[in-house]
């Protein structure tokens, strides 16, 4: 059973790559060359190993919290809990080669040991009807926002009121600013059903630029009274907040047209995610800057075409 | 009026669900489409919202290209995107003259609820209630049966005579066909990728009878081999 379940895991990979198309693998294998590099050169000192161990369980963690197959894995599977282990050992494999190499021996047994400690967490996501005055100022057709922030409201709100309230240390509200620009991203990673893209019932352009502007302007709400508030501290860092909230403008608009490039009615991309995930790791290593604004380019063009199907009759 | 004409879809190079097919549909009436499992009904209903390129034909309303702008679609399991509320979602469909609060006290719908808290055929009822709102010319109802009680499916028969008063034109599908020779004006019986037979609903009844006895004998045949 988990042979086979393990197999359609690498089917479904395999599909995901095929449908990126040949351009981007390369371009997607140049980037995970340098990321391998980057994690290679990190895993050889020690709290480097530590740290880089630490962001690759997180990034488990959250697969694992978020991964919607629990419960057909569950009555489908007596072995279930094995199904996680083996693909999370899986997924971490070239950091734990890499630990052993470094004779880091012990970290990557920290390391399995926190993979089956994952294993064994079952979280049940409580589904309410969280109906906050904040709801009610996103304007309807931010749909995503309103989905997003009605499930993450008490994160999003701890990490705002931490980057305030602690603003006068320095890392605070570029922290702050930074979670909730990668939250702000998460929240596109869901296509939505064709009618709710036919109801706005406008052209592609005109479709795209409404939801780049309404991205843009729902993330400078949020942002702006954080980036006040480091100013009141820290004047002489000014351009310190500008940069990151300007990064994550960019990136907004970078993600809405990966989404709209790889929409599929209902249903998540990973492809789409893929990209989006590209393009945060981008722009931490600013030497692929550009490349974003490149693919975007690329992407804007994709994102049109895959919405004239739905909207090409309000040109 | 739409009207049909020579409409040919396939499915990739060889697979053709819908071939030359001819239909004329009057404004103002309620159409029944039927048809086995497969016969092509939801490809048909998807070219006419213009969500399946079409082959060859073409669809026409009034003697123009039939677009989105006079067609509101009702698919069969409707899908909302997660932790939006109902209200939420209707919000999205412009429509100053629908009073959301008065049309809901039909289907009694939880919508400050979101709509993943909702069953089956509330998301159902919350999907008529949208397709309702956008008040165009056209409705086309993908099996808008399927899942509710018989209190909602005669209050969305009273909904749909009204919709005919009003002279909208309506196009349903569904597998009661009990329910659709009681409501439509025509039925379509849709076989092979063609319109086999158009008829009055009256009509209908006498060729149902004749098509399903003769379905029903075969069955039977194929059963007792089975199971002798």
């Amino acid at each position: 059973m988990i042979v086979n379940l393990i197999n359609i895991r690498f089917k479904q990979f395999y599909r995901e790559i095929h449908r990126i198309g040949f351009f981007r693998i390369i371009v997607l294998l140049g980037i995970s060359f340098m990321l391998f590099v980057f994690l290679y050169l990190q895993t050889s000192k020690f709290p480097n190993a530590m740290y880089a161990s630490m962001i690759v369980l997180l990034l488990i963690l959250m697969l694992h919290t978020k991964r919607e197959d629990k419960f057909f894995l569950r009555i489908n599977c007596n072995h279930f809990k094995w199904i996680y282990f083996v693909e999370y050992l899986l997924i971490s494999l070239v950091l734990l080669v890499f630990l052993l190499i470094h004779n880091f021996w012990n970290i990557a047994l920290l390391n399995i040991a926190a993979l089956v400690i994952i294993t064994q967490l079952d979280f049940k996501r409580n589904r309410t009807s969280y109906n906050t005055r904040i709801q009610k100022w996103i304007p309807d057709e931010c749909f995503e926002w309103k989905s997003g922030v009605r499930n993450l409201f008490p994160i999003i709100v701890i990490i705002w009121l931490i980057g305030i309230s602690f603003s006068f240390f320095v890392g605070s509200v570029p922290i702050a600013l930074f979670i909730l620009g990668i939250i702000s991203l998460s929240f596109l990673e869901k296509g939505e059903p064709y009618q709710m893209i036919i109801a706005f019932e406008k052209e592609p352009n005109k479709f795209l630029y409404l939801k780049i502007k309404q991205q843009i302007a729902l993330l400078s709400v949020i942002s702006a009274p954080m980036i006040l508030s480091f100013l009141i501290f820290h004047y002489h860092l000014w351009y310190v907040p500008f940069i990151i909230f300007i990064i994550f403008c960019i990136l907004q608009v970078y993600a809405i047209l990966v989404k709209y490039s790889f929409y599929e009615p209902e249903s998540k991309s990973a492809a789409a995610q893929i990209f989006i995930g590209i393009g945060l790791v981008c722009f931490m290593m600013p030497i692929f800057a550009p490349l974003i604004i490149l693919l975007s380019l690329r992407f804007y063009v994709k994102a049109k075409h895959k919405l004239s199907y739905y909207l090409n009759d309000y040109y | 009026m739409i009207t049909i004409e020579n409409l040919s879809i396939s499915y990739g190079k060889k697979e053709r669900v819908i071939d030359a097919l001819e239909l004329t549909i009057s404004k103002g009436t309620i159409n029944g489409i039927v048809g086995l499992n497969g016969a092509g009904k939801t490809t048909l209903l998807n070219a006419m919202y213009g969500l399946k390129s079409i082959e060859t034909g073409g669809i026409n309303w009034n003697g123009e290209k039939i677009t989105k702008k006079a067609v509101s679609y009702l698919v069969t399991e409707p899908y909302f995107y997660s932790n939006i509320t109902g209200n939420e979602y209707l919000s999205l469909f412009k429509n100053n003259n629908f009073d959301v609060k008065k049309w809901n006290e039909l289907f009694h719908l939880p919508l400050d609820k979101i709509v993943d808290e909702y069953s089956t055929g509330m998301k159902k009822k919350l999907a008529i209630l949208s397709v309702i709102k956008q008040d165009k010319p056209i409705l086309i109802l993908d099996e808008p049966f399927n899942g509710l009680d018989i209190e909602t499916c005669r209050i969305i028969r009273s909904i749909v005579l009204k919709l005919k008063e009003k002279n909208k034109t309506i196009i349903i599908t569904s597998h009661i066909i009990e329910t659709l020779t009681n409501l439509c004006d025509y039925i379509h019986y849709l076989e092979g990728g063609k319109i086999k037979y158009s008829k009055e609903k009256n009509e209908f009844k006498d060729f149902e009878r004749e098509l399903f006895e003769n379905l029903e004998n075969k069955s039977i045949k194929l059963i007792t081999e089975l199971l002798s």
